[in-house]
């Protein structure tokens, strides 16, 4: 099955020209801005936003699917578990041993919200910047090169590691292998034959690599050159002058208690 | 070795106006194929990278599943069969063993196939004994397999898939990698398999193991066939062979330039060297 080699996506957006220091902070301030609230209502802005930055993205839905599908599980499994922690608010009913209320309900959505917009950034963040643009970026913060070097490649091997798995999945079921069925046991047991042979092959793919690296002189010393040179534009400024704003609020506002639904709870 | 096309009348596999997608992608990687693969054959799939033979061929055992069109397999469609039923009709081995290979001993490695399919106790036991004896790997039998080389790792790969007894085993590039003599002995025991009445979809480039091996070529490009037909035959058509991006055998050539002198034509490099052998000492005899 062909899988591409990155999970970048080129559409030659807006989005994708700014530059990836600019966009790294723009990530750091949607974690800052989910933290901050724990009022679904406001966390439900923050994912439109993100919404809204996908669509002048040029991101199609099937790029986010996956993300989106994670995150839902996830709000649900947040909105079933959160209720038996939380009792204050209205008196809902009583579900198995569990008194539910409405602020217990309202806020496993939140924490539900939060998580889905941590990984919506993210996944756009990895969707629009490439790996080249990514370790550039990095390496202008003061990464070391071979730290820059090994995050892209990890990056990078992702994609790689999915066609792997698929292949290596299809080439069990060949062999009449129950891949991901039965219970949760079952399961762990059932993925040995997919597992095994995945990671040999990760280990096997990184050592070969290591080996073409230090062919192509990688250890061999001197100031390296790059290939992108990143300068900060004007809209750049803007952008990064806009994000810090935007997370000094954020925190004032957490900290005079707005935007909070449950009070004492982070 | 195997008889000719013309006597083969069981369809074990019927391709019907075959059309597949990957989801998400528009470009159809097959088009409109239709083929038959009846009992008995040893057929050759070939053409260049990306014409669309891996594909076509995990149709056979259900790993994917038609755009449109139909693949039956004894008449029944795959999309109908289950895993177990599609496994014990179609082996599928692939091309890079590591992609299979995941158990701390041969034998237990061999063991896993027939398992699923249920098999258990002596049944289980004695079907991996025969599989280890017809590659040749019996001696290896409590070894790791992460510790052969590459070519003992490819012969488990196919004694794992012929320990689950299918009717019909597809072979992935089974000589990538291989040297010659690995080369020829993985096509000898696919030969040997095939030699007991078995049907036989080998991918391959190696065009001097085609000729030697094979009884039928099917020949793809840009997802379609384009030549089908005898071995002998379709590497003789150049036309279709230059479109796939393939050359004439060594061999071929070779043979179709002693059939001049009269020579009946050669199946194998060792044919070659016997029929040249053969001119050179009766042309020696004539100049005594």
């Amino acid at each position: 099955m062909p899988v591409g080699y990155s999970i970048y996506r080129e559409t030659g957006s807006n989005i994708h020209r700014i530059d990836p220091r600019t966009k790294l902070a723009w990530l750091l301030t949607f974690f800052v801005l989910s933290l901050c609230s724990n009022n679904p209502a406001v966390l439900a802005v923050v994912f439109l936003a993100e919404l809204a930055l996908a669509r002048i993205a040029r991101l199609k839905f099937r790029d986010l699917q996956a993300y989106l599908f994670l995150s839902l599980w996830l709000t649900i499994l947040s909105t079933v578990i959160w209720p038996a922690y939380i009792h204050q608010g209205a008196y809902l009913g009583r579900v198995w041993f569990v008194d539910v209320t409405s602020d217990g309900l309202l806020y496993g959505v939140a924490m539900g919200l939060r998580i889905t917009i941590m990984i919506v950034a993210a996944a756009e963040w990895m969707l629009t910047t490439s790996p080249q643009w990514l370790t550039a970026g990095l390496l202008k913060l003061g990464l070391p090169y071979r730290a820059g070097l090994a995050l892209s490649t990890a990056i990078r091997f992702v994609p790689f590691l999915n066609a792997e798995r698929l292949t290596i999945t299809e080439a069990q079921r060949a062999r009449c292998a129950a891949v991901g069925s039965g219970g949760p046991v079952r399961r762990v047991v059932n993925s040995a034959p997919v597992l095994v042979p995945l990671f040999s092959r990760a280990f096997l793919t990184a050592q070969s690599l290591s080996i073409a690296l230090d062919a192509r002189g990688l250890s061999s010393g001197g100031q390296r050159s790059s290939l992108i040179n990143l300068r900060l534009s004007k809209a750049d400024k803007a952008a990064l002058a806009a994000a810090v704003l935007i997370v000094a609020a954020a925190i004032a506002f957490r900290v005079l208690g707005y935007g909070v639904l449950v009070k004492g709870e982070f | 070795m195997a008889p000719a096309v013309a006597s083969f009348t069981e369809n074990v596999i019927s391709v019907r106006d075959l059309t597949f997608s990957y989801p998400g992608t528009a470009v159809p990687i097959l088009r409109k194929v239709n083929l038959e693969v009846r009992r008995g054959e040893f057929i050759a799939l070939l053409g260049s990278n990306g014409a669309g033979k891996t594909t076509l061929a995990k149709h056979f055992n259900g790993l994917h599943c038609p755009t449109s069109g139909q693949v039956l397999l004894h008449g029944r469609p795959t999309t109908e069969l289950g895993l177990r039923e599609l496994a014990k009709i179609v082996g599928y081995c692939y091309q890079n063993p590591d992609h299979q290979i995941f158990s701390s001993s041969v034998e237990n490695e061999v063991k896993f196939g027939p398992r699923n399919l249920g098999l258990t106790g002596e049944a289980l036991a004695s079907r991996v004994s025969e599989a280890l004896a017809v590659v040749g790997m019996t001696e290896f039998a409590a070894s790791n397999p992460f510790v052969l080389g590459r070519g003992r790792r490819q012969l488990l790969a196919v004694a794992s898939i012929l320990a689950m007894d299918p009717e019909l085993l597809v072979v992935d590039e089974p000589t990538t990698g291989l040297d010659l003599s690995g080369a020829q002995q993985i096509m000898r025991v696919l030969g040997r398999w095939h030699e007991e009445g078995r049907t036989m979809v080998v991918i391959t480039h190696d065009m001097d193991l085609v000729v030697e091996y094979t009884t039928r070529c099917v020949v793809m490009a840009d997802g379609q066939i384009i030549d089908d037909g005898p071995t002998q035959e379709v590497l003789r058509h150049n036309d279709t062979m230059r479109a796939a991006g393939l050359e004439e055998p060594a061999v071929v050539t070779i043979s179709d330039r002693l059939s001049r002198f009269g020579s009946a034509r050669c199946k194998s490099i060792a044919d070659v060297v016997a029929d040249v052998g053969a001119h050179m000492e009766a042309e020696h005899a004539g100049r005594l």
